[in-house]
């Protein structure tokens, strides 16, 4: 039944970690470089949202390359299908509850992304999170229509177009202030939509990205069938 | 006895996630459930990482018209890491699936006992092969 | 500043591979411009490399250690920066099964490798090594499904499991890191041996060697290599072996010397490696085809670079990069080589006969490979060997003794294939196939390299012995970051 050597590895990998969480210093963070980010965040980026400064002002390559990720994973995906012939659509014939459930949250979803993409500098939230809301409201009328297929021309052109304005504004900031991704224009009022510069602009990017690459890759898994023509 | 706070049943709750995720991994035979297994141990590796910011009775990191010192509240970065960590692992986890998906188009199984077996023996095979490639596998490899 | 410009050696790549997936529909200059942007890419490096001999900071976004990350650029990094565009336009697949825009997100994914192993090369902070290792492993699986055979999805998602495995440790070990010291710079953790010298600290440098180490080709993550590189095309296989592993080895590399230089951590590194050399070199004994060959004997030569490593010494460094590029350059051309020569070893009877050339080539870096004077391989054993018999130490003894078996075994399966080659008396069984010119061309500027090498040997140690002085010379790097360092500690 449950194998004997797998079990004794997992025991003893949970006598380790419990003793090494044991001895370390929870609930006292020793922040040598936290408490740099939270006395000079707002000076360097403001934005009211410190995490969001660090994800997109501190370690914006970070973001970049985690935006790369994404890409790299949805292109393998592609990829992996293209060469196989699949059949459209999923559902023949779509269920009344699902279609009107659907139209009805569809605007929610799309408002409710775009709000906490735009807000990501001033409230929890951000890109990726609300470009997972965005995917969502993309990919739902798939699941409800049998007809409703993504055109993935125009997300493949969102994508890229998403991917090279984050890099393109990064150049930028290299080009005019020195350094590859710093911060630029205007930090503006403190606390209103329209401040911490180019932050919105950049999180505007990853979130519309985010949401094109995650539609257009459950597209792609969900699609049916498979006859798998190659050696 | 006492309970023990909620704090210290999160680092509890992270060590246990991963120590399911890493059994699963070693002790499953069924494709998507190794997948799984990794899914259940990234989430306990994020939520360890999360809460090495943690400070006893310090606020959210964000800015509001209440909260306008800095002192008290929690270290930012590695929220942002987690962030980056829970993307990375979603795209991932889609990969994986595309190719669970090619996999089983291909062998018409999921039992990775038996892909492994069916997987050695086509090694076995292209190591007595004494015909060529054929012209499509020679272009094929290029 | 000049010094920020080179962050544009992985925001172009990138910025071309988002474009691809879109120019490759409509625009026939695809398959050139990816190429082009490659040669402009060797063009920075070589000009970085003479413009920079001391090693410099990149602070990105502008933003301080240890707020923001840093990019620590020294010598051996400039070379990685050279070395990845040369690779990789030697390894380019002209060729492909693809179409349209599938072929733009495979040369996608090709730049993104690209981006991925330039970041490695110059990150100096903690978690920006990780996210670039994961953009490397999530290419590589890209690369390694190209080839849509259904054992490449096979043994690719074998590899995806061992790979976020790893990948699940790394993290752990970060965050614990993290609790100790709150910090991520490489540089500054330097600087901080007393919160790192306590049992948590030294698991989380296990669990971070096990991760990196996947790519590394490390005992026991290695599972997967054989597989991979049976399953995948030849070409992704030599990229695999020859360029992505040492960027692994160069990740290990940082985070040993900076972060945790301790003598237990030392031998840990040697255990690993002595495990990796005696089961990579021993199944390449046992193995039929030629790739399973190259697979094992890449498993062994690996597990030589982390003995050389395992050497606290200047000797010990310059040991293992010697062994590092070395392979980076041997190996590639030999998966390039047996490209065409499928099937069993015993099959291939006299082909020497049909393809002069190859065999002569194959005989050349066969030759480097097990480490016969006058090639590079010698010297970078002669240098290992003398490092091991510096340190004391009983295991460093046994290594010795190990090192020198194992070449005996490698040699004996080299000439085992080589003899085969060239026996003259037996009817060639099979038709030969022809190479592509540009296979050709990049063997043949592989083996230029190697000669270059040799003729050249005298220059390339005194290079290596800067290399490996600079790297060991932790103080000066701390001094480096402090000086930069923002309004903190």
């Amino acid at each position: 039944m449950l194998q004997f050597f797998p079990l004794l590895f997992s025991a003893g990998l949970l006598f380790l970690l419990t003793i090494v969480t044991g001895l370390l210093p929870f609930a006292q963070a020793p922040m040598l470089a936290g408490q740099g980010v939270l006395y000079d965040g707002i000076a360097s980026t403001g934005a009211a949202n410190l995490v969001t400064a660090v994800v997109l002002g501190y370690r914006g390559i970070d973001t970049l390359m985690e935006l790369t990720i994404l890409f790299a994973a949805a292109a393998a995906g592609s990829l992996a299908f293209s060469r196989v012939r699949r059949s459209a659509g999923l559902i023949a014939e779509p269920p009344y509850i699902l279609d009107k459930a659907i139209g009805f949250l569809l605007p929610l979803l799309l408002v409710t992304g775009f709000y906490v993409i735009l807000h990501g500098h001033l409230t929890p939230g951000g890109g990726f999170q609300g470009g997972v809301l965005l995917a969502s409201a993309i990919f739902l009328p798939v699941l409800s229509r049998s007809s409703a297929q993504l055109n993935h021309e125009v997300i493949s052109l969102i994508e890229g177009l998403a991917g090279v304005t984050f890099i393109v504004i990064g150049l930028l900031a290299l080009y005019q202030q020195g350094a590859f991704l710093q911060p630029l224009f205007d930090h503006g009022v403190f606390g209103s939509l329209l401040s911490a510069g180019s932050l919105p602009v950049l999180y505007l990017a990853v979130g519309l990205k985010v949401g094109a690459e995650l539609a257009g890759l459950l597209s792609t898994l969900a699609a049916e069938g498979g006859e798998d023509g190659t050696a | 006895m006492a309970l023990p706070d909620a704090a210290s049943m999160m680092l509890a709750a992270a060590v246990g996630l991963v120590v399911i995720g890493f059994a699963g991994l070693m002790m499953s035979r069924h494709l998507y459930r190794l997948l799984l297994s990794l899914v259940i141990a990234e989430a306990g590796a994020n939520l360890l990482l999360v809460m090495a910011g943690y400070r006893a009775d310090a606020i959210a990191p964000i800015f509001t018209a209440d909260a306008s010192m800095p002192i008290g509240m929690v270290d930012p970065i590695p929220q942002a890491m987690v962030l980056t960590a829970i993307v990375i692992g979603v795209g991932v986890q889609a990969l994986a699936l595309a190719m669970i998906i090619r996999i089983r188009n291909h062998y018409g199984t999921l039992d990775m006992m038996e892909l492994k077996a069916r997987m050695q023996d086509e090694f076995a095979q292209l190591g007595q092969s004494a015909t060529l490639p054929s012209k499509q596998e020679q272009t094929d490899a290029q | 500043m000049l010094n920020d410009q080179v962050v544009v050696l992985i925001a172009v790549p990138l910025l071309l591979a988002f474009f691809l997936p879109v120019m490759a529909r409509r625009c026939k200059l695809t398959n050139v411009i990816a190429p082009a942007v490659l040669i402009a890419m060797i063009a920075v490096a070589v000009s970085f490399l003479f413009a920079f001999e001391k090693p410099f900071i990149v602070e990105l976004g502008g933003f301080a250690a240890p707020l923001g990350i840093i990019f620590y650029i020294d010598q051996l990094s400039l070379w990685m920066l050279l070395l990845i565009p040369v690779m990789t336009l030697l390894l380019w697949p002209w060729q492909s099964l693809y179409q349209g825009s599938d072929r733009g997100r495979e040369l996608a994914l090709y730049m993104i490798m690209v981006a991925a192993c330039s970041g490695l090369a110059m990150s100096g902070d903690l978690f920006n090594l990780y996210v670039f290792y994961e953009l490397l492993a999530v290419a590589s699986f890209g690369l390694v499904i190209s080839s849509d055979k259904g054992m490449a999805y096979l043994a690719g998602y074998r590899y995806l499991l061992i790979s976020a495995m790893g990948s699940v440790m790394a993290l752990l070990g970060i965050a614990i890191i993290y609790f100790l010291t709150g910090t991520l710079t490489l540089a500054h953790l330097a600087s901080l041996p007393d919160q790192l010298s306590n049992p948590p600290a030294a698991m989380a440098f296990v669990l971070i060697l096990l991760g990196f180490g996947v790519k590394a080709e490390m005992f026991p993550v290695n599972a997967w290599v054989p597989e991979v590189y049976q399953a995948t095309k030849t070409r992704v296989a030599a990229l695999l072996a020859g360029l992505v592993s040492k960027l692994a080895v160069i990740i290990i590399l940082k985070v040993v010397t900076l972060v945790m230089p301790a003598a237990q951590m030392y031998s840990l590194l040697l255990m690993l490696g002595l495990a990796g050399l005696i089961i990579g070199e021993l199944s390449a004994l046992r193995a039929n085809t030629l790739i399973q060959t190259l697979s094992w004997s890449s498993i062994g030569q690996l597990g030589l670079v982390f003995i050389a490593f395992s050497v606290d010494s200047q000797v010990g460094l310059m040991a293992g990069i010697a062994l590092m590029l070395h392979h980076l350059l041997v190996k590639p051309a030999l998966f390039l080589i047996v490209e065409n020569w499928s099937g069993s070893i015993s099959g291939l009877t006299g082909f020497a006969k049909k393809s002069p050339l190859a065999s002569i080539l194959f005989v050349l870096f066969a030759l480097s490979l097990l480490g016969v004077p006058p090639f590079p391989g010698f010297w970078a054993k002669y240098l290992l060997l003398n490092g091991l018999l510096e340190a004391d130490g009983g295991l460093y003894q046994f290594a010795v003794f190990a090192v020198l078996a194992m070449t005996v075994v490698e040699a004996i399966y080299l000439f085992r294939i080589i003899t085969t080659l060239y026996d003259m008396d037996a009817a060639v069984s099979k038709p030969v196939v022809a190479t592509a010119w540009t296979n050709r061309l990049s063997i043949l500027i592989l083996a230029t390299g190697l000669l270059a090498a040799v003729w050249q040997i005298s220059p390339l140690a005194d290079a290596l012995a800067g290399v490996a002085a600079q790297m060991q010379d932790t103080s000066a790097i701390i001094q480096l970051v402090a000086g930069k360092q923002g309004a903190l500690q």
